[in-house]
């Protein structure tokens, strides 16, 4: 598909602007209303879904011509999705966030790259990992943990790091939970180590679609070699990547995937596992973008023509991501206080890492993480648990230069402290 | 086009960020297709891109800009949540004030009133008012549209209005930036008090000259703040919510519960509004075409297919003059006094109502759906896009008069194939006010834009609406609002009402810098303006050579 | 100077006065406004005939100062500011055009007064939204024009109520009418497709209604309108809550006008309250909140009993004690006393003989400091304490307030007299130094209503220009500096 494959859509727009809004049934207050943080932070009206979509429609009908200006604008998003979920809940017609992606694929075409871009494009080319880190040293983050590599054994379980995870390393000690986790509750999982590779969907996202395929079939091969019939990863990004980016491009793993979160909610459920330690805190949650309304399934398929006529069970409209597994976690721990922010589930506030834009933009990936711990405070909490590295980067990050006290706990090590350690 | 040099002092006012001349960016003004089709505009892009658009955060920001745009010959025009054809530039020289950073809000609970900047939304004020039990008037097209901007400048009906008024008439203390770039303070906030409880005087009320039954749609200045009553909300604080729209779930207090009710025909409907009106009960009440536009948005799909069955189509048609009526109790006493005397309304109007509070999840949807008012954009389900018609506010008998008329030329139009059948009912409208037996009602229909035969269809509607409110002698309404030719045309028939709006445009606005293509024409561009309207619509063709030979001849007399 | 011979041939040679002791009343009135008598008094009977008296103002440059009630005149609008004026009284323009039990709207002439249209409309069930008692000779439709407060507030969705639509002749010499009344088609063909002139905006995208409102009769002159009445109801039940300290009503006030549960509403102090029912012999308490419920169509009792409950309720949780009647009268005589056009002297005039008012728009919780003012102004001046009256009405449903202190006192005392201007004259300055809007600002208070809103004054000298472009629309009484 390309840009001009999704004119009806483009022209379906209104102009309603309710994309620059958290659903309107969800606004609670004045302060945390908005659900777009390239709207919030620049302001004109391109730089919301409907404006780029109009910014779509202008270049294809010859009135405006891509450049770097508006190159910039159009990688200046977070590809979050909020904008998709508001749209949708009145719009059964207009696939927004296939826009989006179709507009910075263009923008590759065109030659219009950025060069932050490009940088981790090479690395990717070059050592399989988006962060320019050496492919040698993939594997080094489970090193003394005693789990299976692949390539060594057959597994049930393939555990896919990612690579932020995997390079991190401020981060590791959350992988390494999350594969003590497994342990702790019986999973026969086992890791690619040093021949894990990059699942593809950061190029994709930044509009190098093609060179996904190649790490798509990557995985795909890697997936079946291990005899694995789950694919467990603790990276929302991936999880996006596996559940909605290979199957809208036809690449099938043929396998289970889950979030760890949702691994490790089934083992609570299953009475597996058992938080027993109590963890007195005052916490919230923030719900990745990819692992929430992103992280929903592909519901793609429909092949009619007028888009009027797609039966809703087809829309993308972001409700069955994953929510409640999370959030399933953090209830079951003793001692935990758990309150809610407004923005939450699939009308969420963005981290600010998504889309490219902490790679080329991080003040504006810093500018999003602060209005969203702002949001946090506004709950009393103590500290921020969510479940991406991504996010939790952004986060700390910000943190650092802003000398917040808030925390940024990853849920796995929110629950591996409940479970008593690793 | 723009001077290099007024960019430059753009910039210098509002920082460099803040101003775009970006072809790509200024596209997004330029593409304005709601209601285009009232003004027989194409339905994607406008006719103009503005020259500039800028995002001030200040009011002293605004009067920087509108000073820049007088210096240097452009004209501007702001607007607020910016959707519609009326926010779309009506010259090659205009500069869009986007008022997006414009967005502070105060709430005084004990007097009801709030006091908001342009880019504040409908769900906003309500969330921050509910908090205090209040709430505020939620115009038609949604809770996520500028209160502001619909009350200085738009219209402002909507179906809370039966507590909540209707926007024009719940204006406070204004302020103004005038076409001049003074500042002008309507009301107590003119006394330099920073106190915003009243808008009208001292002496005359300026409000007089700021808007009428439609604004002046960016034609005489931007409004940057005002303040607007708040009316009493019955409920929780913040009610629990689950849920986007359709598939919304809401705790609704005991005391709470909302009714479809039908009247078997249109004449005892009108009998049930006077006897709702007279009894003051009720806290949400509108006419939804229940087994029109609210189907259809809820069901799309099922709905095209349901209509092509005659028994359904005889049952929906059966059903059709029906409204939503919301009660809400602040006690059970009020509640249980309400309920029977709404009962006994319907009774002694031979109709018949639905409890909907015993279907929970339908009554979650609708009870949220329209106190939030988060229902209207469902509209686009069903083809993408709507037109509306007539929605004169008047009497309940004349709206009602109006449903009709609309209804019978809608008819017209699906039996020749040029509409979507929607048993041509789709009006919606409210009662206002209270017992003040106000209403209005619009006659919609929708369409897909993306369908040649549709466009054509719904200009056809549009063409015959017109007529049909001249021939009948209805209030306009939406009619007010066909851009700046149309004082021109409606104003002879009307105690040439476009004259004093000239006079009103030429003081204040000497060198016609505020946009006024839908407003009015000044006088110096009505020949053009009313060649483009007559080209765009060919049937009122003949009515503007009349008008223009008429002014010829006034102006060969010595 | 215009001659007799010119106005006798519009209006008629009977309807031209020219009796001096008529004409030299209109040079004073109740306030302190000192004025020129006027040249001539005509008696226009239709639309044509204002407007050709306008017309011919115009051409030969004469005032016209519009009249449409009977004496007393107060508030020196009314008296002319020039010389060789002539006085356009309205009181025969008195017809009851159409009265609408159905849309609840009687379209009226200016010369119907609150007495009359009270009369007609309670024939129909209905009730005249009303001023607190009216002069019965007084003009319903110049008391919409001054936008006086009426004491139903939950009824006033807009400071324009109970005035819809208007036809009138502006000081142009344009015919026009306002709201929905201006068309399309005449008011007979409205009538046909339901219309009843109800909606006051427009036409178009300005409001004139507004710009004649509160404009003293500077813009032009109306010759009907159309304003909104009310059922009567069916059943009644009147309240007293009474309190020693304005405060301790304040938040029992908002609560139950925020809801709309009562329709008559307003505070008094005792003094005032005394001269509203000098027959009665007991001592009124300082604060007396008065309200009523009614019921309507459907089951009215039932209305009345459970909004008797939940008020019930607020009271309590506010502190508040609603009676049924104090010092010996019942609440409901005292809404009934105060809800009728006035007959006989005028109830302000009752305990002392005269009265000066200074009124302005305030909110409800801005009150005390007011009061506090007032009192502190008053004892400055040796004014009573009993004779200072004060009258609290809510305004647009309870957003603001009326506030108004009648200063009681025997005008034949010049010393007295002189007082009491003394103190209005500091009181007013003062009240304004502290907010208070003078929305009306008649006489010297424009000085202090426009003193710090030079755009606004700006503004409405344009609006003057154009509806009234010969300024012969009784001039000088906008106070804009320049009008004249």
């Amino acid at each position: 598909m390309a840009l001009q494959d999704y004119t009806n859509d483009m022209f379906g727009c209104s102009r309603c602007s309710l994309c620059k809004w958290i659903p309107q049934n969800q606004v609670k207050s004045w302060r945390f209303a908005k659900g777009c943080p390239s709207m919030d932070r620049y302001h004109f009206h391109a730089y919301s879904g409907s404006g780029r979509m109009i910014m779509g429609m202008s270049m294809l009908d010859g009135r405006s011509e891509l450049g770097d200006a508006v190159a910039e604008i159009i990688y200046k998003c977070q590809l979050c999705g909020a904008c998709q979920v508001a749209c949708m809940a009145v719009r059964d017609d207009i696939d927004l966030g296939d826009v989006l992606l179709e507009e910075r694929a263009r923008c590759v075409e065109e030659g219009f790259l950025l060069p932050e871009h490009m940088e981790f494009i090479e690395s990717m080319k070059r050592e399989d990992n988006t962060l320019g880190m050496r492919k040698a040293d993939r594997g080094n983050w489970a090193k003394g943990l005693d789990i299976p590599d692949i390539n060594l054994e057959r597994v049930e379980v393939l555990f896919h790091a990612g690579c932020r995870y995997s390079y991190d390393e401020d981060l590791m000690e959350t992988v390494r939970n999350a594969v003590a986790l497994l342990k702790k509750g019986g999973v026969k999982a086992g890791i690619a180590g040093r021949d894990e590779a990059c699942c593809g969907g950061r190029a994709y996202e930044t509009g190098y679609q093609g060179e996904m395929k190649k790490y798509a079939d990557d995985m795909a091969g890697r997936v079946k070699a291990s005899g694995a019939a789950m694919l467990v990863t603790p990276c929302a990004d991936c999880y996006y990547t596996f559940k909605y980016l290979y199957p809208k491009n036809g690449i099938s793993l043929d396998v289970e995937v889950l979030h760890i979160t949702e691994l490790a909610d089934r083992l609570i459920r299953a009475g597996t596992i058992k938080p027993k330690r109590a963890v007195p805190m005052k916490v919230t949650y923030h719900d990745p973008c990819h692992l929430g309304r992103r992280g929903e399934a592909y519901r793609g398929g429909w092949s009619g023509e007028n888009k009027l006529d797609r039966p809703i069970r087809f829309k993308q409209s972001g409700e069955k991501g994953v929510f409640e597994p999370p959030r399933n976690i953090i209830r079951s721990i003793p001692g935990i206080e758990f309150v809610e922010m407004e923005r939450i589930r699939e009308w969420s506030y963005c981290c600010g890492a998504g889309g490219g834009v902490l790679e080329a933009f991080p003040e504006f990936a810093g500018w999003t993480a602060r209005e969203r711990m702002e949001e946090v405070a506004s709950t009393g909490a103590e500290a921020l648990v969510t479940a991406c590295p991504w996010c939790v980067r952004v986060f700390q990050d910000t943190i650092r230069e802003t000398g917040s006290s808030l925390k940024v706990i990853d849920v796995t090590e929110l629950l591996m402290r409940s479970l008593g350690g690793k | 086009m723009i001077s290099k040099e007024a960019v430059r002092e753009l910039e210098h006012a509002l920082g460099a960020e803040f101003v775009s001349c970006e072809p790509a960016v200024m596209d997004g003004y330029a593409y304005q297709p709601t209601h285009a089709e009232i003004l027989g505009l194409e339905t994607k892009w406008c006719p103009y891109r503005p020259v500039a658009v800028v995002l001030p955060h200040t009011t002293e920001e605004v009067q920087a800009v509108v000073r820049i745009c007088n210096a240097h010959k452009l004209q501007f025009k702001a607007l607020s949540t910016g959707w519609g054809i009326w926010n779309a530039p009506g010259s090659d020289n205009v500069v869009q004030i986007d008022l997006r950073r414009m967005d502070k809000l105060t709430i005084d609970t004990k007097n009801m009133i709030a006091v908001m900047e342009p880019y504040v939304s409908g769900a906003q004020i309500q969330a921050e008012g509910m908090k205090s039990g209040l709430n505020v008037h939620m115009v038609g097209c949604g809770c996520h549209a500028s209160p502001l901007a619909s009350a200085t400048s738009l219209m402002g009906p909507g179906c809370s209005g039966i507590t909540t008024g209707y926007s024009p008439r719940n204006v406070l203390g204004v302020e103004w930036v005038l076409p001049d770039g003074e500042i002008l303070r309507l009301g107590v906030p003119g006394q330099g008090n920073d106190e915003w409880f009243y808008g009208d005087g001292p002496g005359p009320s300026l409000r007089g000259i700021m808007r009428g039954t439609l604004g002046a749609c960016g034609g005489l200045g931007v409004f940057t703040k005002c303040a607007l009553k708040l009316f009493p909300w019955p409920g929780p604080a913040q009610p629990k919510v689950e849920g986007v729209l359709m598939d919304a779930k809401v705790e609704i207090p005991g005391t709470h519960s909302s009714f479809l009710c039908f009247l078997p025909n249109l004449s005892r409907f009108a009998d049930a509004f006077y006897k709702i009106s007279n009894a003051e009960i009720g806290y949400f009440m509108g006419k939804h075409a229940i087994t029109g536009a609210l189907l259809a948005g809820c069901m799309p799909r099922a709905y095209k297919n349901l209509v092509k069955s005659e028994t359904v189509r005889s049952i929906l048609t059966a059903l059709q003059n029906t409204f939503v009526i919301i009660l809400c109790g602040r006690t059970q006493r009020e509640y249980d006094y309400q309920h029977k005397v709404l009962k006994q309304i319907i009774a002694d109007c031979e109709g018949f109502m639905l409890n909907i509070g015993h279907v929970p999840l339908l009554h979650s949807m609708l009870w949220w759906g329209f106190i939030r008012n988060s229902l209207p954009p469902a509209i686009f389900r069903a083809g993408g896009r709507f037109t509306t018609a007539f929605g004169g506010f008047e009497t309940i008998d004349q709206a009602v008069f109006q449903s009709k008329i609309g209804a019978v030329i809608k008819q017209e139009l699906i039996d020749s194939g040029d509409m979507m059948d929607d048993l041509a009912d789709n009006s919606w409208g409210g009662l206002y006010e209270g017992s003040s037996c106000l209403a209005h009602q619009e006659e919609l229909a929708i369409f897909d834009p993306r369908e040649p035969k549709q466009n054509e269809g719904v200009n056809k509607y549009i063409d015959k609406a017109m007529e049909a409110s001249t021939k009948y002698t209805i209030t306009p309404g939406i009619g007010f609002g066909g851009g700046g030719a149309v004082p021109h045309m409606l104003g002879p028939l009307i105690y040439n009402y476009h004259h004093w709006l000239l006079q009103i445009k030429e003081t204040l606005d000497p060198g016609n810098s505020a946009d006024p293509s839908f407003f009015i024409a000044p006088e110096a561009e009505k020949e053009k303006y009313l060649r483009d309207y007559a080209r765009r619509r060919p049937q009122v063709a003949r009515l503007v050579e009349d008008i223009l030979a008429a002014d010829k001849k006034r102006s060969d007399v010595p | 100077m215009v001659g007799k011979k010119a106005l006798a041939g519009i209006v008629g040679e009977e309807n031209v006065v020219t009796d001096r002791n008529i004409l030299d009343a209109f040079a004073v009135d109740k306030s302190y406004g000192e004025g020129t008598p006027p040249a001539f008094l005509v008696k226009p009977h239709s639309t044509e005939e204002v407007q050709a008296v306008i017309n011919l103002a115009k051409s030969e440059g004469f005032p016209l100062i519009p009249v449409s009630s009977g004496a007393p005149r107060d508030h020196e609008d009314t008296v002319p500011a020039c010389a060789d004026s002539v006085i356009v009284d309205l009181s025969d323009m008195k017809k009851i055009v159409r009265l609408d039990r159905r849309n609840k709207v009687a379209l009226i002439e200016p010369g119907v007064t609150f007495g009359e249209l009270h009369a007609a409309a309670k024939a129909a069930g209905l009730r005249v939204l009303m001023p607190l008692l009216p002069r019965m000779n007084k003009s319903v439709l110049a008391s919409c024009l001054e936008r006086e407060p009426f004491t139903i507030p939950k009824y006033q969705w807009d400071t324009t109520d109970p005035l819809m639509c208007m036809e009138l002749v502006f000081g142009s010499g344009d015919i026009y009418r306002t709201g929905s009344a201006a068309g399309p088609g005449s008011l007979e063909a409205q009538w046909e497709t339901g219309a009843a002139q109800k909606n006051p905006l427009g036409p178009g995208q300005w409001d004139p209604l507004r710009l004649v409102q509160g404009a003293q009769g500077t813009m032009g002159i109306v010759t009907w309108g159309s304003v909104k009445l009310e059922l009567l109801p069916r059943e009644e039940k009147c309240f007293l809550a009474a309190a020693e300290k304005m405060d301790e009503l304040i938040e029992f006030s908002y609560l139950i006008q925020k809801f709309k549960l009562v329709d008559v509403c307003f505070i008094m102090n005792a003094v005032d309250l005394a001269s509203l029912r000098m027959d009665v012999v007991g001592k009124f308490p300082p604060w007396v909140l008065v309200y009523s419920i009614s019921g309507y169509e459907y089951f009215p009792g039932e209305r009345i009993d459970y909004i008797e409950h939940d008020i019930e309720e607020m009271a309590h949780a506010t502190g508040v004690l609603p009676i049924s009647g104090v010092a010996g009268v019942s609440a409901g005589d005292i809404v009934g006393a105060a809800t009728l056009p006035c007959e006989g002297i005028y109830w302000k005039d009752r305990l002392r003989g005269d009265c000066r008012d200074i009124f302005f728009i305030t909110t409800l919780d801005r009150v005390p400091r007011f009061l506090d003012a007032m009192a502190g102004e008053a004892k400055a001046h040796g004014f009573p304490e009993g004779s200072l009256g004060i009258y609290i009405q809510p305004i647009q449903q309870g957003r603001n307030c009326h506030l108004e202190f009648n200063l009681m006192y025997d005008g034949r005392n010049a010393d007295e007299a002189g007082r009491v201007r003394a103190l209005y004259e500091t009181a007013s300055v003062r009240c304004a130094d502290m907010g208070a809007f003078f929305s009306r600002p008649y006489g010297a208070w424009a000085a202090l209503a426009y003193r710090k809103d030079q755009p606004t004054v700006k503004a409405l000298k344009m609006v003057k220009h154009m509806l009234d472009p010969k300024g012969i629309m009784n001039p000088g009484k906008l106070s804009l500096g320049t009008e004249v």
